[in-house]
């Protein structure tokens, strides 16, 4: 029992010990590539407010530590960091952590919407077409996979939004909120409204993958000695799906919606900016092409983690539905 | 002509998939008629009291101090003076202001019936505040000429200059007044001022709510709610489909589609875009930052004025942008500082004549003038994905091509731009609300700064030294008279006919969607950024619905 405690608490220490030394990773690379970048966060912001003389703008530079070298300016970033401060965001000149507390709610829904949905339906389609081989609801399914995973987010945002907001007006055409309307005033009811075609968007993209691999998975199972051991028995249908197919792809499938934390992360940021839906994948853009860097490394940072988080979640999952991976 | 409009269009991609498929959309007549309804948005008040504006620009902070309303009238905050719709100057929180025979001193007496939104009077102790905050945040409005700021008494405030500034007005017309009694950390995103309008509540990234200040000093609006969301122009063309919005900023390339329940309001700007062209030969010299400086055939004058004389301005409108612009002869045209001489006419023959009498002629009959060995060939670049600033450097490279010049025109991004923006043509854009632009533009001391201003290395001691008297003239008149000498003296100046160091092309037209009913005011020239000169004169909107 001791063993097994000390066992598991060597584990997480591994595994943190993972997930910081790729933070660390991270941070020196994003950094890097945003101190090699074309931007330049000073003219972006001289570019925004007008004429300044040339003291304003030595000022300004002295300000935003320009005038030390890159190196430099890591380690007090790094250092702030540890402090747990993520700097003052430029786009919106508020602390960069408030900015991912408030965004983070909005997207982790969005996200949570489409990974719950797009698990279900992936994994029951697949199961469909894999017990369907070759007949016609496994041509019909896959035929719509292939077409929804070829598909670009944003294209697939847009065709939703101009049928279901423009042509029908059944959706707003944007935003976690209605427009005008008070933060006290809106409802759960309101904010899902809102979140109802952005979850789509993500959903439709993402549940081909899942879908068809299990649909592989399913057919080796099909195609295994039990299974034909089991058929010989006068099993079938059902209860041979329960049996061996579910408890069989199951893991291969949670493993795979575990991992594509980091897909649905990408996926929400083309979401976001088609519904001008306020989460981390809109700010995370608006950061890129604004030249914020100091919000732009923090959510890098904070997605790192979060793609962690699944990963992690992942393994321990495994534990949990396969006793024998202890 | 063909070759333009492709290159618009390149420019976008899925822009012209999204319009293609909303204009099917509208053919099979379905666009939403449930929709047309003025106010269907949430917390609806009486019919007519409240509007939806969509702009692109969300602005980072409502605080003057740290940038707000510079350049743009600050909504919420009210300044000592203002500009009308002429860009004169107008008291607002001043009843009077005068300065003294040195040119150092100016004392603004204050209106006693201006109070906050939170109950308190605005003293003379909130300016000197505001002024000294501003001073202090160095974020972006200019106040290094600003030695010291006073009250004198509850009303009257008094400023020390450092040297005389003319431009002070412009800046005191910038600066929102901040309450020294409420001033925070988070002035920026929870503001308390004077001005026309409240701040009800701000998501960032999504909408601004104001509400009429009842209490204003000036004319209450009608309007008594306003919603400001930030949608990029798709997104803002769709909301304008579906009905959601009442005004939305939209590009000269969906502008010309019809919406139902909708008219497009064009708003004239001093948003230019011209060619800045290097002055100086190439002979191996760099700026401060290393770049290389010259160019060996624009740094001829007859190359420059005869490019200024070949293009037809009218056709560059017209094939780039729809015809939503208007043709452009300086950095301010249209506004009070600006020499109405700087106007040229295109005469092809007399481009053509400039460069013959200069000894350029084409000698291999390839189309291209050479002198001395020099082909008249150079590059003019412009930030890549700016499909505005591609096609109106094309239509013009295009005009130019027929007098013998050829331009290449260059997409890259802004940091290629800015190490080569010394020794090539840039394709750029200014237009500000303030003749301090001006300076920043032409004086020598800015020529070959990492700044945009200068690249092309103009430098001009006549020219410095009416740019000098225009900062430091002891009125506003006298200030206007010394920028126009500057632009055009009748013999020199930075203008086309002067030494041309710009060719300037267009004025680029802000455009909007306006839902029928609205009147949004007469719009004052518009100066560069369409999102937020939209909104100046916000307090003069009004629903005239029958």
């Amino acid at each position: 029992m001791k063993n097994a405690a000390g066992r598991a608490a060597l584990l997480f220490l591994k595994n943190c010990i993972r997930i910081l030394s790729l933070l660390l990773a991270v941070s020196i690379i994003s950094f890097a590539l945003v101190s090699a970048s074309p931007v330049d966060p000073v003219q972006q912001y001289i570019m925004k407010i007008g004429p300044v003389s040339a003291e304003q703008r030595a000022a300004i530079e002295a300000y935003w530590g320009m005038d030390k070298p890159p190196a430099v300016r890591y380690i007090s970033w790094l250092n702030a960091l540890l402090h747990g401060d993520f700097g003052i965001s430029l786009l919106y000149r508020r602390p960069v952590i408030d900015i991912i507390a408030e965004r983070f709610g909005n997207s982790l829904a969005l996200m949570l919407c489409a990974w719950v949905f797009s698990g279900i339906i992936g994994f029951s389609l697949g199961c469909v077409m894999g017990m369907h081989r070759g007949k016609w609801q496994d041509k019909i399914i896959r035929r719509i996979c292939y077409l929804l995973s070829s598909v670009p987010a944003f294209w697939l945002g847009l065709i939703l939004l101009l049928l279901f907001s423009v042509k029908l007006g059944w959706f707003p055409v944007g935003f976690s909120t209605p427009i005008g309307m008070l933060d006290s005033e809106v409802g759960i009811w309101q904010r899902l409204y809102h979140l109802a075609l952005p979850a789509l968007t993500l959903t439709l993209v993402s549940f081909s993958s899942i879908a068809l691999h299990t649909r592989q998975k399913m057919i080796d199972v099909m195609n295994s000695a039990y299974v034909l051991f089991a058929r010989a028995r006068g099993e079938g249908g059902w209860t041979l799906f329960v049996r061996h197919g579910l408890r069989n792809t199951i893991l291969p499938a949670l493993t795979l919606q575990f991992a594509s934390f980091a897909e649905l992360f990408g996926g929400s940021v083309l979401a976001e900016n088609v519904f001008s839906y306020p989460g981390l994948g809109s700010a995370v853009s608006a950061a890129g092409l604004g030249s914020d860097v100091p919000l732009l490394l923090g959510i890098t940072l904070f997605s790192t983690l979060f793609v962690c988080a699944g990963n992690m979640a992942a393994n321990l999952l495994y534990g949990i539905v396969d006793p024998q991976m202890h | 002509m063909k070759k333009i409009q492709d290159a618009v269009k390149a420019g976008g991609f899925f822009r012209r998939l999204f319009i293609t498929m909303i204009t099917v959309c509208m053919f099979s007549g379905c666009a939403s008629r449930h929709h047309m309804a003025p106010m269907e948005t949430a917390g609806s008040d009486a019919l007519g009291e409240q509007v939806v504006v969509a702009v692109s620009t969300e602005p980072s902070t409502l605080d003057p101090c740290q940038g707000w309303g510079h350049g743009n009238t600050p909504l919420i905050q009210s300044t000592l003076i203002k500009y009308n719709e002429e860009m004169q100057f107008e008291n607002d929180l001043a009843e009077a202001y005068s300065l003294d025979e040195t040119g150092r001193i100016w004392t603004f007496w204050l209106r006693d019936d201006a109070r906050f939104t939170d109950g308190e009077a605005v003293t003379a102790e909130d300016v000197v505040f505001t002024f000294e905050t501003a001073k202090a945040a160095q974020a972006s409005v200019d106040l290094t000429f600003l030695e010291k700021a006073e009250a004198v008494n509850d009303t009257t405030v008094t400023f020390l200059l450092s040297r005389p500034t003319s431009v002070f007005l412009n800046t005191a017309a910038s600066v929102g007044i901040i309450p020294a009694h409420a001033y925070g950390a988070d002035y920026g995103t929870n503001p308390v001022g004077s001005g026309p309008w409240k701040l009800v509540q701000w998501n960032p990234q999504e909408q601004l709510i104001l509400e009429a200040n009842e209490d204003y000093y000036g004319a209450v609006p009608s309007i008594k709610k306003v919603t400001i969301v930030f949608m990029a122009e798709d997104a803002a063309f769709a909301a304008v489909q579906a009905g959601q919005v009442d005004v939305a900023l939209t590009a000269a390339t969906l502008a010309d589609r019809e919406i139902d329940g909708y008219h497009l309001a064009r708003v004239s700007s001093v948003d230019n875009r011209g060619f800045t062209l290097p002055v100086l030969p190439s002979e191996g010299k760099v700026t401060q930052s290393g770049y290389p400086i010259g160019n060996n055939v624009t740094c001829n004058l007859e190359i420059r004025q005869a490019i200024a004389y070949a293009i037809d301005r009218e056709f560059v409108a017209a094939a780039a942008l729809d015809g939503f612009a208007t043709p452009c002869y300086s950095e301010n045209d249209g506004m009070p500082w600006n020499n109405p001489e700087v106007v040229i006419d295109t005469d092809v023959d007399y481009a053509k004549k400039l460069l013959a009498d200069a000894g350029w002629a084409d000698t291999d009959g390839d189309g291209i003038v050479e002198k001395d060995g020099t082909v008249a060939a150079f590059t003019v670049l412009y930030p890549s994905g700016d499909s505005v600033r591609q096609a109106v450097a094309m239509a013009a490279a295009e005009q130019v091509e027929q007098i013998g010049i050829r331009i290449t025109v260059e997409g890259t991004s802004w940091d290629d731009l800015a190490k080569r923006m010394f020794s090539d043509g840039v394709m750029m854009g200014w237009g500000a609300a303030n003749p301090y632009e001006s300076y920043c533009l032409y004086q020598s001391g800015g020529a070959f700064q990492d700044d945009f201003y200068n690249p092309e290395g103009y430098q001009s001691e006549k020219t410095d030294n009416y740019l000098s008297a225009a900062m430091e003239s002891l009125t506003t008149e006298d200030a206007y008279g010394n920028w126009r000498l500057a632009q055009w003296d009748g013999e020199t100046g930075t203008c086309m006919k002067g030494m041309c160091p710009w060719v300037w092309i267009v004025n680029v037209d802000h455009l909007y969607y306006v839902r029928d009913g609205l009147d949004i005011g007469r719009q004052q020239l518009h100066p560069h950024g369409a999102s937020m000169p939209l909104l100046q004169n916000l307090n003069e909107w009004q629903w005239n619905l029958q």
